[in-house]
């Protein structure tokens, strides 16, 4: 049986049929067409699916969408503002932190709430932000590079 | 050459890298079609087992349930999987089929639907009724050849699938002239190569039953020419799309899976499109590197001089084949035999069924496992008779001008393991490092090495494996190029690489070429990306495209300038006669020209052109590369164990690779770095482990399955690239990802060796084995 969900995602309302049952991750990509959130392993183990709740990185596999309430959620096709890419996008481009590329939109996201919370965060603090996104191309020093190169480009010169 | 490159060996920006950060559209997990069904698998609980019946009546009735498949509707065609390899390959086992009425392992297909969601699909699956006859099982090689063993197939005695080999010298004497012998058994486990996106396929038939498929697989016309095979169709009945990029594959997407004949299947029935994708559960229990156990006795003389060497190798390949008979050969080959210059030498190879897993390619195809196996013996020796263990490497293996030591008629042209070796000591500090578990504390560190003195760029050169390679090149008259090739990009950066070589030949910036559409109807053949071949291979047919469009632009700008094509030259965007720039016309007028009408009016009149000059500008390769030059690498680590907890950390890491060329130097650091992260996963965590009495996967997620996040991964890895320019490649291109991950596990295993004096000869070497030999347990 099917029920209508009013979610806010990047700053827009969507009303949107969903089962009970289904996934942030399930309405995001299946009911609302935004495949940036990538689905690894549906089971909170990958970090692929990572999305920023009220600025929070989740599991959005592993969050029911019911349970998102009036709280707000951003995605990858959120970072870009004005045709302009976020810092750390254009950091993921310059470092060359993309291979295949399909941990990145989570590992983004993952790094996101880090850069927010800590602007100017070390090695360690990076390398534990990150913990819970796996990438199997990288070794992750490419990223590590990248979110470096983020916060760089956030610090006022 | 190298001071005229101006693309080649710089970090261009990756022609994919924009889309992927602003949401990767193009993963082959995000195609869909509309109406599109989706389908769910029902697999074998039991590890070997007779189907008395299936019952399909209650799922059919499951509304949104538009199809249901069970072995009786699938053709029972014995095929292998195997991409790069005919469909009838006489190397190869042919055991395969989509869905057969005898299952043999935990996790076979044995009915499948297609239904309008998912989650239907899924509900129907517990709606179907299988009646098993359960079969005696056995999970162990070594128990599997033994007498009374439960026996998997009729055409495999004693359960072995493949027995292979080689011999040279004379092995007896060998011995005998041997100061020295060591002997030992080194086991590798079972790992997955944890591709990101999950395999998945999207395929629909036309009112003439043609089937078009977009699938995850490293191989275009591997999957159309399987597919029609395994379906009972011509191959020109099957189109294949291929993917702008897929989420990962690492050898682990180049078989055919159960999905793509099941989805093509389940579409001929249906008449609608049809999408499959495996949960990571399914991911696990599909293709992974096999493991082997190597039992390997080496005789010395006293100076560490090689006089003989046995070595025999288990494979355990599961209940098909699958890649177990071809890895096995390249274990054998590349992996323990070749490598290494020793004059009497036997080794022998079984590939044997079991009630296990399925193997497959991964990686370094059966390389790793030999590698671990030498390198930790050969270190043993050197500890043993406390002999330089860098000048035992060299003086056991080759050099630069040696015959190939595999394909006749080739040499190593470019081979500079002892650089290698030397660039790495000297930036690791291996020559201050201590004597083994010398170190006072409970944190104990060490450095290790490995290196691993002869691999491939390709298949140049082996039985019954595809090696060529094909691209067209198209010139736009905005000054663009087109690049058409099946080359799949698997995350190694293969597009980046084609731009590159059309680009640098061309004389266009990188951005200006573009890897456009692709399919099996239009694009020139390739083989897969595997064997560390794209570059070498790939490279070597596009630059040969580049060149023929080239030509033809000469031909054209030849006509315009009143000059003799075999004159021009191209340079920074312009055609000139050679050594007069006064003659430089700009390319794009060139193209302009060749492709405008005969006569066309123009606000100055009529401009009248020549038929010479007329047509596209655009050229097509499809060619074998001219051999199959070996890489060469070593690699340093240092650890550090706890000698408490057993826990190792890994510190830092310098790898030096003899490359050829560098391409990408970034996206050769990533090689690098990536391959390091999944040799640390095997040498230290990861392992596909099953419950011993039903054979059931026990790693089916990654909160089971353990590989290196950010935390675990060493904060320095340093490459250094060996620029050997080999003369046979694309602007002196060999090839670099395999070797990666070739070397860190023995690498690893020798640096704990030194730093705690303990030697653990099982992967993956966990606290509680360190533990356990420190006599802690």
């Amino acid at each position: 049986m099917k029920e209508l969900l009013t979610i806010e995602v990047n700053g827009e309302r969507h009303e949107v049929a969903i089962e009970k049952s289904d996934s942030l991750a399930r309405v995001l990509r299946d009911r609302l067409g935004m495949t940036a959130t990538k689905r690894g392993c549906d089971t909170g183990g990958c970090g692929c699916c990572t999305v920023l709740v009220d600025g929070r990185a989740v599991y959005s596999c592993m969050t029911f969408a019911k349970a998102v309430g009036e709280r707000k959620v951003t995605t990858v096709e959120g970072l870009v503002r004005e045709g302009e890419l976020d810092p750390l996008q254009q950091a993921f481009i310059d470092a060359d932190a993309v291979q295949c590329g399909y941990c990145t939109c989570g590992m983004m996201m993952a790094a996101r709430q880090l850069l927010d919370e800590n602007p100017d965060p070390s090695e360690d603090e990076i390398r534990k932000g990150i913990s819970g996104n796996l990438c199997r191309c990288t070794g992750y020093s490419k990223i590590v590079d990248a979110i470096q190169l983020a916060a760089a480009a956030g610090r006022p010169a | 050459m190298s001071t005229e490159l101006k693309i080649i060996g710089t970090n261009v920006t990756r022609p994919d890298a924009h889309d992927k950060v602003t949401g990767g559209k193009n993963y082959p997990v995000n195609f869909s079609l509309p109406g599109m069904l989706h389908t769910g698998i029902l697999r074998s609980p039991y590890a070997h087992a007779k189907i008395v019946s299936i019952d399909t009546t209650e799922a059919e009735k499951l509304p949104g349930v538009k199809a249901v498949l069970t072995p009786d509707d699938v053709p029972q065609r014995p095929f292998t999987p195997v991409y790069f390899v005919p469909a009838q390959a006489r190397s190869m086992v042919q055991d395969f089929v989509i869905m057969s009425d005898t299952v043999r392992w935990v996790g076979q297909p044995v009915a499948a639907v297609a239904a309008v969601s998912p989650e239907v699909a899924a509900q129907a699956l517990e709606l179907i009724d299988v009646e098993y006859d359960e079969l005696p099982a056995v999970f162990d090689p070594e128990e599997a050849v033994g007498e009374g063993a439960p026996r998997l197939w009729e055409h495999a005695e004693d359960n072995i699938a493949k027995h292979a080999k080689f011999e040279a010298g004379d092995l007896e004497a060998g011995f005998a002239e041997a100061d020295h012998v060591f002997e030992g058994c080194y086991q590798t486990q079972r790992v997955h190569t944890c591709y990101m996106e999950p395999r998945v396929c999207v395929a629909e038939a036309d009112s003439r039953g043609r089937i078009k498929i977009l699938s995850s697989m490293q191989h275009s016309f591997g999957l159309r020419e399987k597919l029609a095979f395994a379906l009972g169709i011509p191959e020109s009945d099957v189109n294949v799309i291929k993917p702008d990029y897929i989420g990962g594959g690492f050898g682990g997407k180049l078989d055919i899976g159960f999905i793509e004949p099941i989805a093509s299947l389940l579409a001929l029935k249906t008449g609608r499109p049809v999408r499959a994708q495996h949960t990571r559960a399914e991911d696990f229990i599909s293709t992974t590197r096999n493991p082997i156990k190597v039992y390997l006795k080496t005789g010395v003389k006293n100076d560490g001089t090689f006089t003989a060497r046995y070595i025999k190798s288990v494979l355990d390949c599961g209940a098909h084949a699958t890649h177990g008979s071809e890895v096995i050969m390249v274990h054998g080959l590349y992996g323990t035999f070749f490598p290494w210059n020793c004059p009497n030498q036997t080794w022998e190879g079984y590939t044997v069924y079991t009630n296990n897993m399925i193997g497959g390619g991964y990686r370094g195809y059966g390389a790793p496992q030999g590698c671990f196996a030498v390198e930790s013996q050969n270190d043993e020796i050197c500890e043993k008779l406390g002999l330089d263990p860098i000048e035992f490497r060299l003086k056991n293996t080759w050099r630069e001008g040696d015959p190939h030591p595999v394909l006749p008629g080739h040499e190593l042209n470019t081979y500079r393991l002892q650089e290698c070796l030397e660039q790495g000591a000297e930036r690791s500090g291996f020559r201050n490092r201590g004597k083994a578990g010398s170190g006072s504390g409970i944190r104990k560190r060490g450095i290790g090495f490995a290196c691993h003195p002869l691999w491939v760029s390709g298949c140049v050169g082996f039985p019954d494996i595809y090696e060529h390679a094909g691209a067209t090149v198209k010139l736009n008259r905005d000054g663009t190029a087109d690049v058409v090739s099946a080359c799949v990009d698997i995350g190694s950066g293969q597009n980046t690489m084609l731009t590159q070589v059309v680009a640098e030949e061309l004389s266009l910036a990188a951005d200006r070429v573009r890897l456009v559409y692709a399919d099996t109807d239009t694009a020139p053949f390739d083989a897969p990306t595997h064997a560390s071949r794209a570059t070498y291979s790939a490279g070597t047919a596009t630059r040969a495209a580049a060149v023929a469009a080239k030509k033809r632009l000469f031909q054209a700008a030849a006509a315009v300038m009143e000059a003799n094509a075999d004159d021009l030259e191209l340079r920074d965007g312009k055609v000139a006669v050679k050594g007069d720039p006064s003659t430089a016309v700009p390319m794009t007028d060139i193209i302009e020209r060749a492709e405008s009408p005969f006569i066309q009016t123009t606000e100055d009149g009529p401009a009248p052109t020549t038929l010479a000059e007329k047509g596209t500008i655009i050229g097509t390769a499809s060619m074998a590369p001219p051999s199959n030059p070996s890489p060469c690498a070593a690699e340093f680590v240092e650890v550090e164990v706890d000698t408490e907890t057993g826990e190792v950390d890994v510190l830092n890491v310098v790898y030096a690779h003899d490359i050829g060329r560098v391409f990408h130097p970034k996206s050769a650091e990533g090689q690098v770095e990536g391959g390091f992260q999944q040799g640390m996963g095997y040498a230290l965590m990861e392992h596909i482990v099953f419950d011993p009495d039903t054979g059931a996967c026990l790693t089916g997620d990654f909160l089971d399955y353990k590989m290196p996040t950010a935390v675990e991964m060493p904060r320095n890895i340093e490459s250094i690239f060996i620029e050997s320019i080999e003369p046979t490649g694309p602007f002196g291109a060999k090839s670099l990802s395999e070797m990666c991950i070739i070397v860190p596990a023995p690498a690893i295993a020798n640096a704990i060796y030194n730093a705690v004096g303990v030697r653990v000869k099982d992967l993956p070497i966990t606290p509680e084995k360190i533990l356990r030999e420190l006599g802690r347990l």
